[in-house]
């Protein structure tokens, strides 16, 4: 059985955090990575963007809006996710656009964190495992 | 540069909808990941069991707090995501548990991945995949 675990945060605590905090929590991530990987139970995993970078895309006869910011109304549910490599957020957007419940609800866009653009290595799970 | 796609409805709206209808919308879907693979965009895609299925864990004190439904607070964020393969719920939550998140207060909610041939629908994957 496949599981998606949907991770939840304030993400308003990194502000707080110190650089060697922040690759110590990340390194912690990239550990636990490691361990589901060796036990294989790993299919795919991804930190996100913070949420005043997310577009929210409608299409609404045939009309298409985009939203700044993340998906906000409680009446609708998550329903499933893709997750696309584009060379831009306007290829991602137009991708959003093409999605069947698009034209009924709402999709979401967040990129996606790349930790080793950030500075942070896999040396980071290291430290991580012998902490 | 990735990009997450969150696709976000009113599950609701399923059970008005013959099964023909359904057949359409996943052949639809099947289409779009046709689309993506042949663009070179396609990463994965999944569809969730509805949010009914979900359970939430937390940790207080370092007990596990669980909680069924999706996640709802508005005070926390969609801060990332894992898709793991396990052999049922109890070892999704083991792993939830040991996630960094869930020790520094934060709140995983775990749901299982429809499976489309067992729901009795050729998974919209399978057909796109075989089509590249």
């Amino acid at each position: 059985m496949r599981f998606l675990l949907a991770v939840y945060d304030d993400e308003r605590r990194w502000a707080s955090v110190g650089e060697e905090e922040a690759k110590a929590e990340v390194g912690a991530y990239f550990a636990l990575d490691d361990e589901a990987r060796e036990r294989g139970a790993f299919v795919e995993s991804g930190g996100l963007h913070p949420t005043d970078s997310a577009k929210t895309v409608r299409v609404r006869d045939g009309e298409q809006s985009v939203t700044d910011g993340p998906f906000a109304e409680t009446k609708e549910q998550l329903g499933g996710f893709y997750l696309l490599d584009c060379d831009s957020l306007d290829e991602a957007l137009e991708w959003a656009a093409k999605i069947p419940a698009v034209r009924t609800g709402s999709v979401e866009v967040r990129q996606l964190m790349d930790y080793e653009a950030a500075g942070v290595s896999n040396t980071a799970a290291e430290e991580a495992r012998s902490a | 540069m990735r990009y997450m796609l969150l696709l976000i409805g009113d599950e609701d709206q399923w059970e008005n909808l013959s099964e023909e209808q359904v057949g359409e919308v996943l052949q639809a879907y099947e289409g779009y990941s046709r689309q993506l693979t042949e663009a070179g965009a396609f990463v994965s895609g999944e569809g969730l069991q509805p949010s009914s299925t979900s359970t939430q864990l937390r940790l207080v004190d370092g007990e596990r707090v669980l909680t069924d439904g999706p996640f709802a607070e508005t005070k926390e964020q969609l801060g990332g995501f894992y898709v793991l393969d396990c052999k049922d719920l109890d070892e999704a939550l083991d792993w939830a548990e040991k996630c960094p998140a869930a020790a520094a207060g934060g709140t995983i909610e775990v749901r299982p991945v429809m499976d489309y041939e067992e729901a009795g629908y050729e998974d919209p994957r399978d057909s796109a995949e075989a089509s590249r």
